[in-house]
């Protein structure tokens, strides 16, 4: 016994580190990011308000930078809104006795909290944000991140005041996209190289498009709205398979200055859920 | 004792805040990550013992991981990196005496010695810690240019700061 004790200690040094290495392998090998520990991620507390603290300082670096984005979708806005005014009036016009036909439906669905990033990257092969909003704020895992520009990546890990969000440059996220006017759609992630272009893959081979068109959300998961800016096409190519083609797309999204981001909160999203679970009942 | 343990605890706080705040963001050409918090292995003193030095590796390693998203990949490769201290330390110093309470510095090795011993850790480090992240995601050809950038930028910042501890410690004497 006593010579067990003694073997032990004598080699304790290998018994300390086997067990860190155990330990640290098994952080390592559970890579979905969705069963991340909230303590271990930087949507713990203590972690976002260091990073909140230094973000004081950060945030004025790419001021003039976000004016100019955010003037020129202000302008764009401004122009949407008055032809839409337009429209409204025109239809007021029409439709005088009848005004719930003004009530659009869509309009309802999704609602936008706007959140401060704390911390991002884009250099890594699986990279995160952290943003200032989180439970108490209404976020909940699993719902779409925006910014002015376009699509950001979505919320996976939430704590009471911040929230990690799984960037667009994380091969772990795909999204539904398609081609603006065009209702075939493909699947896009990024290749883990460049922080300024994702692949859009296993889009139908009679798609037809150009070099400079607009790729925008599908709409058929209930995280992003139909239509959401994420980038323009590049350039396309045959995909692995015959059937499908895989385009280079540039984001519109520059992650590399992300400061400002509006997390998307879909109201219906418990009824989808249910409707989804009801799918894999059998029916009686 | 107590006074070296304290002031290296604050060393340890101070490196980690840093990489966190700055150093995670301060990535050359997408390519060169300076892994700076490795200085904390690097000039822990040498006599400490490995059960220790392990220990301190793994939770250095966590909390930069909990601050990268990262998610273990320091986590080993500190505790790895803080077991081969010891055997990369004598690679390059033979004698065993005098040695008590020796934080391995420019000043205290001489900077040939620390050049050396600071270099073979740095690269040591780079090597696993960029392979285990890129793990299943990139090609050999850019971890290794990702490993030898990463190397040479994080060697410098560290050799720099080691002067600047260096020369603040003779100002303190």
């Amino acid at each position: 016994m006593r010579e067990l004790i003694s073997f032990f200690v004598r080699n304790s040094k290998w018994f300390f580190f086997l067990l860190y290495v155990v330990l640290s392998c098994v952080l390592l090998f559970s890579r979905n990011p969705y069963q991340h520990h909230v303590y271990l991620t930087t949507a713990n507390s203590a972690v976002a308000t260091v990073y909140g603290a230094a973000n004081e300082v950060y945030s004025y670096f790419n001021l003039r930078q976000a004016n100019n984005d955010l003037n020129e979708r202000n302008a764009l806005l401004q122009a949407e809104l008055i032809s839409l005014q337009n429209q409204v009036l025109r239809m007021q016009e029409d439709t005088l006795a009848n005004d719930t036909a003004l009530m659009p439906e869509g309009a309802r669905r999704f609602e936008f909290v706007v959140a401060h990033v704390v911390s991002n990257s884009v250099a890594k092969p699986y990279n995160y944000i952290t943003l200032n909003k989180g439970e108490l704020d209404g976020v909940k895992p699993e719902m779409g991140v925006v910014d002015q520009n376009g699509v950001v990546g979505i919320v996976n890990v939430v704590g009471p005041h911040y929230s990690r969000v799984i960037s667009l440059l994380n091969p772990n996220l795909k999204l539904s996209c398609k081609i603006k006017g065009n209702s075939n759609f493909g699947s896009l992630s990024w290749t883990g190289s460049d922080p300024r272009y994702a692949t859009l893959e296993e889009l139908p081979k009679h798609t037809v498009f150009h070099p400079g068109d607009t790729v925008v959300t599908s709409g058929y998961s209930a995280v992003f709205p139909e239509g959401l800016p994420v980038g323009v096409v590049e350039e396309g190519s045959d995909g692995k398979n015959d059937n499908f083609f895989t385009l280079k797309v540039k984001l519109f999204t520059d992650f590399a200055t992300l400061s400002n981001a509006q997390v998307v909160i879909n109201n219906d999203i418990d009824e989808l859920n249910k409707l989804a679970e009801a799918d894999y009942k059998p029916a009686r | 004792m107590s006074k070296i343990a304290f002031t290296y605890f604050l060393k340890v706080v101070l490196l980690v805040l840093a990489q966190a705040v700055i150093f995670n963001n301060l990535v050359l050409f997408g390519m060169a990550v300076p892994l700076v918090f490795v200085y904390a292995i690097i000039s822990m003193p040498i006599t400490w013992p490995t059960n220790l030095s392990v220990t301190i590796g793994f939770l250095l390693g966590l909390t930069v991981d909990i601050f990268s998203n990262t998610y273990g990949v320091n986590a080993l490769s500190c505790t790895v990196l803080a077991f081969a201290r010891k055997p990369i330390f004598h690679l390059y110093v033979q004698r065993d005496d005098d040695l008590a309470g020796l934080k391995p510095s420019q000043r205290s090795m001489g900077s040939a010695a620390f050049l050396k011993y600071m270099l073979t850790m740095t690269v040591a480090y780079c090597a696993l810690a960029l392979t285990v992240d890129s793990l299943a995601v990139f090609s050999f050809w850019r971890i290794l240019l990702q490993i030898i950038t990463s190397s040479i930028f994080t060697s410098a910042l560290i050799y720099a700061l080691d002067s600047i501890f260096t020369r603040q410690h003779e100002k303190g004497l």
